[in-house]
Order: C-alpha cells, then structure tokens, then sequence
C-alpha cells in the first residue's frame, strides 16, 4: 500500500500541494485527477521521488521511500508517460530491456519477458521489435510503453496521462485493453488524468483533486452519486452517471417503501388497501419482512373471496432483484419476461423495495427532463 | 598539362606532404573533440558558465590565426605542437556550441521519463543525451573538421609541415604550381573529409522511416558503412605505411630553417651529406619564419642546428651598433652567444648573405643610381618595399635611413617574394634584397653599391647549442668540407636554380653535392 501522510509541496511562496493524505490500494486502479495545476501530477511524480515533498511522508508497505535509493526505488516501478516517453534513437526493442539490460539480466530471460510484454499488448513482436518508435503511431508507441513499465514486473505502475493525446477511438481501444491487463497481472496502477469518462471507466477508486487539495477520495460509483461538494459535482458533472448506466443499481431508482399485506389478511382488506394505494399488487410479506409472494388484483376479479386470506391467492412463483443489481441487468430481466413488477429482495430474502413500469420511467425520464431545465 | 606533369612529378612529397596534413588534423580535430564535447556537456548542465565559455570560445574564433600562432611559440615552441593547439582552439567553437545546443534541445519530457524509469544521470548521459545530440554534435565536428583543414595549411609557418609547406614555398619562390600543389590536395582533403563525416552524421541519425521505394545505392546505410570502412582502412594503411618509411632508428638531428630558399637548399644539403656519411637521421624542420624564431626554436632545444647570419645575431639578437669588420662581428657574437644562450657558432660556410637594396634597370637608368647615397638623394619620389624582417630590425631600415638621410615616399612592408612582383609591376621602386638572392637574377635587378658600408657583414654561419661537439661530432668534419664548395656566386646561382628555374631545393642540393662529388 502507498500511504501519503500529510504530504504538501511548494514552490517558493506558492502552494502546489497542502496537506494531502491518501490511501493507495495494493492491486486496484487509483486515478488522480483534476483540472491543470491542480497538483495530480506532482502527487504521483512524489512516488518515484521525480519531485520531493515539502513536508509530510511518503511510505509504500511502511517503508518511508525518502530512505530508499532513488534508482532502485524508480526500477521498482513502471512509468509511463505521454507519447514522448519512449526514446527515438532506439528500436522498440531497445526501449522494451533498457532497464533490464543495463541490470544485466539473463539474456534470454529478457528476450523471454520481451515477447510477453509484446503479446501482452497486442503488438506483433516480429514485425514491430525492431523498428523506431517514430515508425509506429500514436497508440502503438503507448502500447509498448505499456510494455516497458511492465518488463520488470513491477508491483507498482505509475501512468501520467498516458492517453491523452490520443484519438478517441484509440484511446477507448486502449483503456479496455488497461482493464484487461488488469485483471490478468493486478499491479498497483496509480493513474493520473483530466478526463473524468476515463477515471470512471478504469478506476477502482478516484481522488479528485482541486487546488492542491483533495476534495474526494472514493469509488467511481460514490462519487458521482454523492459528491463531496459543489467543485466535485461540477467537475463531475450531473448527468454523467447515466454515461455510465452500470453504475446505477437498483436500488437508486426502486421505490423504497412498497405497500404489503400479510399473508393472513384477508382479501377484502388487501383489495381496499390497494384501492387505497392506487396499486394493483401487494407485496406479501411476513413477519420479518421476508417476502413470500406477490398478490395481483387481476387474479382477484370474478372470484369468491368471502372468508379467504390474502395467502389464498398469492403468487409464489416470482422474479426479483437484489438492490445492488446494475440497471442494465434490470432491464434485461424485465424485457426478456415482460413483466411490470419486480420486487428488490435482499439476500435473505427481505423486502427492500419494488420495482414497476411506471417507477422505471420516472427515473429513466428524470435525466432528460433536468437537462431541459439546465 | 604543365600542372599534372607537376603533381607526377613531386608526387611523393605531396603524398608525404598530404599524409602529414591529414595527421596534423585528424589529431587536431580529435583533441577538439576531447575537449569540446566534454565542456558542451558540462556548460548544458551548468548554464551559467555557458554564456562565458561560449563568448571565450567565441573569441578564441576571432584572433587571427597567424597572432594565435606567433604568441604560442614562445610558449610551445615550433612543430606540431603550437600548429595542433592553434586549430585545436579554433575547432572549439563548433563542437562546444553544438554539443551544448545539442543536448539543450532535448525535450525535457524525454529526461524525465529517462529519470523516471530509474536511468543514473551518468546513464542518462551516456544512453539518452550524448546519441540525441550526436546527429547535432556530428555536424558541428564537421564544421571544424573542414575548417581544420584549411587552417592546418599554416602549420607550415612552424615547421609542423603539411600541404602548407607547398603552399608558402610556393608563395616565396613566385612557383604557381607549387602554390596549385599544395592548395588543390588541401582543398580535396576539405571535401574529403565533409563527405566521410557526413556519412558519419548521416549513420548516427535516429531512422524516421524505414527506406521506403528505391534508395538510390550509395544512400544505402548498409552501403555507407561499407564505404566508411574503407576509407578509415585506406586512411590506416596509409598512415601504417608512413610509419614504418619513417621508423627513424638510432640517432636523430634535427635542423631548423628560415623561410627562404637559400636555407632550405642549405637544410637538404646538410641533411643529404650527414644521412650519407653518418647513421644520423636528419629531421627538417623548413621555413620556420623569421630569424628571431628559428633563434628561439634552438634556445628551447627544439631543433640542434640551423645556419644564422653573423650580422643579423650580432646586430638584432644581441643588440649592437653597426660594425663592419667581419672577424670582430664573428667573434664578438660568438663570445656573447656562448655567454647569454650557451649557444656557439660553427665555422663560417664561406658566404656573406648580406643586406642590399634593389632597383629596376629601368629606374636605375632614370635616376642615375649607383649607390645606395644616390638613392638617398631622389628616396622622397620613390616607394620602397621592404620585408616586414627589414622593416623591424635596427640594423636594417631605422639604421639604414639614419646613416643615409633617407625620406621614401612611401613604405609598403610585404613578406617574401611578392616584393618582387610589386617592383615589376611598378606598384613599388626599391626593395631589400639579399645579395644570394637568386629573385636578383630572375628579374635582372641591379644592386647599389652600400658606399658608406652601412650593412653588417652578414656570413652564413651554422648555430648550436654547447653541447653539439659531444653529441654529433662526426659532423663538423662534413660542415668543413662543405665549406670549401660554397661561395657568395654559387649560392646565388644554387637559388636561381629553385627560384627562377622552379626545381625543388631538394633537387638544387642534391644535384650540387653530386656535381661536386660530395656524395
């Protein structure tokens, strides 16, 4: 774990950092980003001692990093930087084991690990190994950039916004392919950017800086549910979950308080309830709220129901959702069965809230609606 | 025609000549480089002293380089060293500023991302900065490369030889072959040495493209690698072949030399007896300049020997008035040599080279000139074209124009023989000359008589240091017999030889010594 303790930076009277404490996770994607001049860059240059703190400590595993060599920490990380970071007068190759050559590694171990780290980003090493990086475009040149962190196999990766000058398309290709890798090699990744769609996109957790300060520090689906403050939710932007529809779970759109009846009930109070209610279903729940079956109105027309309960005519046979399903799984579920209800259960069962056709709309609505009045 | 009949002709001095050239700048331009780039990388990383040692560099530049060289011989003394240290410090300029500019024109993003991945600033240095900047560093080398070789052609001026010897005897002796001789190899090495270091440059340049379409051959890196090859192999082998020519076994002398023809033909003469009666090997050291060095040259130890003029150490080297008996000027200079400098004199080779002026036929007949008093009486119509030697000495023009009332028009000081050409066209009416002066009777001047015997007694005599005797005292026999084969006319005939009829001193002596049976 990277840990910044207290950490603050200036530059003759100007403050660049102030007192920033930030917690890095082993293994996860943390993304530092903010507005230019906000500090992101210097926080991350701090972790291989490109640029020292002012004051306050750095430690990565307990370690303070002020009482390692700076080279040996350095080697200990990968480092990608914008286009420019890979170096002309030598071949892709050269670039790839500059660091392992001059460690002398095992020879064939580096042409090994080289071949991996071609593959690994999906450049074909025969053609591309002995070319200059001027001969590859922009998103190739990244791409063994890529690689050239990752040849030492390091713990951690440090990218400072290696994405940004690429072309859109490219630079989708290129995030997806980062969380791919992810998933296969589980580095320490501390990403920085200014491209908020990009931090959503790859990161486990966000840090939002703003002013050499940091406002935010948290997961994607946090922050832009409930920004910390009104920089954030600028910077953030309102609408920009629905960019991100597999942040929004069910239970941010469910109606919280569905109207139930108990299975004892009797069917000529559970009608007038839901006449009361302007329902045409109850939610039959019991005791602890563990929910048992759903009660249609359609099933109680043209039916005797003197002396029955509730339990008489309840459906046993239901779908449901837990809250912390994704939207999208929601609507896959209620376009494949057409169905209007779905209740939101937990995993005990219990109750949470319901889920109808008409509830769906509001929120899906809801979005165009704000920006209208924006 | 004339010119390739030359170059046929004297080929293997060229050659020699050529290969001394190429040595001296090769040698030259790689201590710049030494230098250069190291204190182009240290002012990238201390920018402070940047502007200083550029503005130094800058300066060095800008001395001419005939002063650059004269002020180091007091230092250096003669030979290859001031002629190296000299191009060595113009050839700074270029290669300092491009190493500097060089490595200041890397994107700083490449250092940090350098820094970054965890390079040591002296890996950063070796692996990133020093190839970036090397297609710039290469160019600046080539600047001074050609440069160099141009300049090196003044080494000449301190015996350090190369093509400039052709160039500057040339000159002297009025030879424009000789002159084409020396300037033509020089001005293809020039190019020579621009194409190979362009190669150079050219291979160290980071590959943009892979070689799309048709690459013309001899573009072809593959090609160019070969071609560089052998051109370093040729300039090896070259050098391997003069080395071992020039393997000097056993013992070694060497003798200095003014910068006319009387003392070259007298250096080849003494060179060509002692090789042949002794084992000693004879080094050269031609056309040092002008008295005053060659003098130094010997006080340092530089050379061992070289002919001076009783006159000129009697009158300029140790300061005394006029005197016209020859056995006192001898012994008077000889005592005082051996007293100041612990320098002697050998015996006298039995000719007086003494000072003389000159006129045309033509003017001769205009003014009814006889003796140097005549002129004295018309000096104020008439321009005189001194050497800057005679314009400097006291016993020469300040004592001259004392003993004789002499007013001239004008004083048009010019080195060597362009004097003469100056006379002829009519740019000039008098000019020094010395009485062995085989220019004399190429143009068919007529001498004045020196009426009031102004002129020291100015006899040819062989300068050594104390130690000579003990240390090559099988030579003064042979200086002795030489002796009796000279005298005032066949000098002036023996320079007639070089300078009118355009044979090479180092024919002109051989041939006498053969005539004479010497050899």
């Amino acid at each position: 774990m990277i840990r910044l303790e207290n950490v603050s930076k200036n530059y003759k009277d100007k403050k660049i950092l102030q007192n920033i404490n930030l917690e890095i996770q082993d293994n996860a994607i943390t993304t530092l980003i903010g507005e230019s001049g906000c500090g992101k860059t210097t926080t991350l240059k701090m972790i291989n001692r490109l640029i020292e703190p002012s004051s306050g400590t750095i430690t990565i595993d307990g370690q303070d990093i002020r009482k390692k060599n700076p080279i040996a920490l350095r080697r200990s990380m990968g480092y990608v930087i914008q286009q420019t970071g890979l170096f002309p007068h030598m071949t892709i190759r050269q670039n790839i084991e500059l660091i392992s050559k001059i460690e002398k590694k095992d020879p064939k171990k580096i042409k090994e690990r080289t071949l991996e780290m071609m593959e690994m980003v999906g450049l074909n090493a025969e053609e591309y190994l002995d070319r200059y990086p001027s001969e590859l475009s922009g998103g190739q040149q990244q791409r063994v950039g890529i690689a050239r962190a990752f040849a030492s196999d390091p713990k951690i990766v440090l990218m400072d916004e290696p994405f940004s000058a690429l072309d859109p398309l490219t630079r989708s290709s290129l995030q997806d392919e980062l969380i791919h890798l992810q998933e296969n090699y589980h580095k320490t990744i501390v990403f920085v950017t200014h491209d908020m769609d990009e931090a959503i996109k790859i990161s486990d957790k966000i840090a939002i800086m703003d002013g050499g300060k940091l406002v935010q520090y948290d997961t994607p689906e946090n922050i832009l549910k409930h920004p910390a403050n009104d920089f954030v939710r600028t910077f953030v932007g309102n609408k920009r979950i629905w960019t991100s529809p597999n942040l929004i779970r069910v239970e941010d759109i469910m109606m919280d308080h569905p109207v139930t009846c108990k299975p004892n009930f009797s069917i000529f109070y559970c009608l007038n309830k839901m006449k009361m209610s302007h329902v045409d279903t109850l939610m039959v729940v019991d005791e602890k709220k563990k929910l048992q079956g759903i009660l249609y109105a359609s099933s109680l027309t043209n039916v005797n129901y003197e002396n029955k309960k509730a339990r008489d005519f309840i459906e046993n046979d239901f779908l449901s959702v837990h809250p912390e399903d994704s939207i999208i799984d929601l609507l896959k579920i209620i376009d494949e069965n057409k169905i209007s209800t779905m209740p939101v259960v937990d995993h005990k069962g219990i109750l949470k809230g319901l889920i109808t056709r008409s509830s769906l709309l509001t929120s899906l609505s809801q979005q165009f609606l704000e920006k209208e009045e924006q | 025609m004339e010119l390739i009949n030359y170059f046929i002709d004297n080929s293997s001095q060229i050659l020699s000549l050529l290969l001394e050239h190429i040595e001296l700048t090769v040698m030259a331009v790689g201590l710049a480089i030494l230098i250069g780039v190291p204190i182009g990388i240290f002012i990238s990383y201390v920018k402070k002293l940047g502007k200083p040692i550029l503005g130094l560099a800058n300066v060095m530049q800008a001395i001419p380089s005939m002063a650059l060289l004269g002020f180091a011989i007091p230092f250096l003394g003669i030979g290859t060293l001031p002629a190296i240290v000299m191009v060595v410090l113009y050839s700074l300029l270029p290669i300092i500023k491009n190493t500097y500019t060089g490595i200041n024109s890397i994107q700083e993003q490449m250092i940090e991302s350098a820094t970054g991945i965890g390079l040591t600033r002296a890996q950063i240095l070796m692996k990133i900065q020093i190839p970036l900047a090397l297609p710039v560093i290469m160019a600046g080398v080539r600047i001074s490369a050609v440069s160099a070789v141009g300049l090196m052609t003044l080494a000449a001026f301190v015996g350090a030889g190369g093509l400039g010897y052709l160039v500057y005897a040339g000159i002297r002796s009025i030879n424009n072959l000789q002159i084409l001789a020396g300037a033509i190899p020089a001005c293809l090495l020039a190019l020579f040495m621009d194409y190979t270091l362009g190669i150079v440059e050219r291979l160290v340049t980071p590959k943009n493209k892979k070689p799309s379409g048709h690459v013309p051959f001899f573009k072809r890196d593959s090609v160019q690698k070969i071609i560089l090859f052998f051109i370093l192999l040729l300039f090896a082998s070259l050098f391997a072949l003069n080395f071992i020519q020039n393997k000097k076994i056993g013992k070694q002398m060497t003798i200095g030399s003014m910068d006319f023809t009387e003392q070259e033909i007298l250096s080849y003469m003494m060179k060509t007896l002692i090789e042949d009666r002794t084992d000693i090997t004879v080094n050269q050291k031609l056309s040092l300049g002008s008295s005053s060095i060659v003098f130094n040259a010997l006080k340092e130890g530089n050379i061992d020997l070289y002919i001076d003029y009783t006159g000129t150490l009697y009158g300029s080297v140790l300061k005394h008035e006029p005197n016209s008996d020859v056995s006192e000027v001898y012994q008077i200079s000889n005592k005082e040599l051996q007293e100041k400098y612990q320098l002697h004199l050998l015996n006298d080779l039995n000719f007086n080279n003494t000072y003389t002026l000159a006129v045309t036929k033509e003017t001769k007949e205009k003014y009814q000139l006889q003796t140097i008093s005549d002129l004295s009486a018309v000096s104020n119509e008439l321009v005189f074209s001194p050497t800057l030697t005679f314009m400097e000495r006291n016993d020469c023009y300040v004592g001259l124009s004392k003993a004789y009332p002499i007013a001239f028009k004008d004083v048009i000081a010019m080195d060597g023989a362009p004097r003469y050409l100056a006379l002829m066209n009519g740019e000039s009416d008098v000019i020094d000359a010395f009485s062995t002066d085989g220019l004399l009777k190429k143009y068919d001047l007529v001498v004045l008589e020196d009426d009031k015997n102004y002129f020291l007694p100015y006899q040819a005599v062989p300068v050594v240091s104390d130690s000579f005797e003990e240390e090559y005292g099988e030579v003064l026999p042979i200086l002795e017999e030489l002796r009796e084969h000279l005298n005032d006319e066949v000098m002036r005939n023996l320079n007639y030889e070089v300078d009118e009829n355009g044979k090479t001193p180092q024919e002109v002596a051989e041939k006498f010594l053969s005539e004479q049976n010497l050899i």
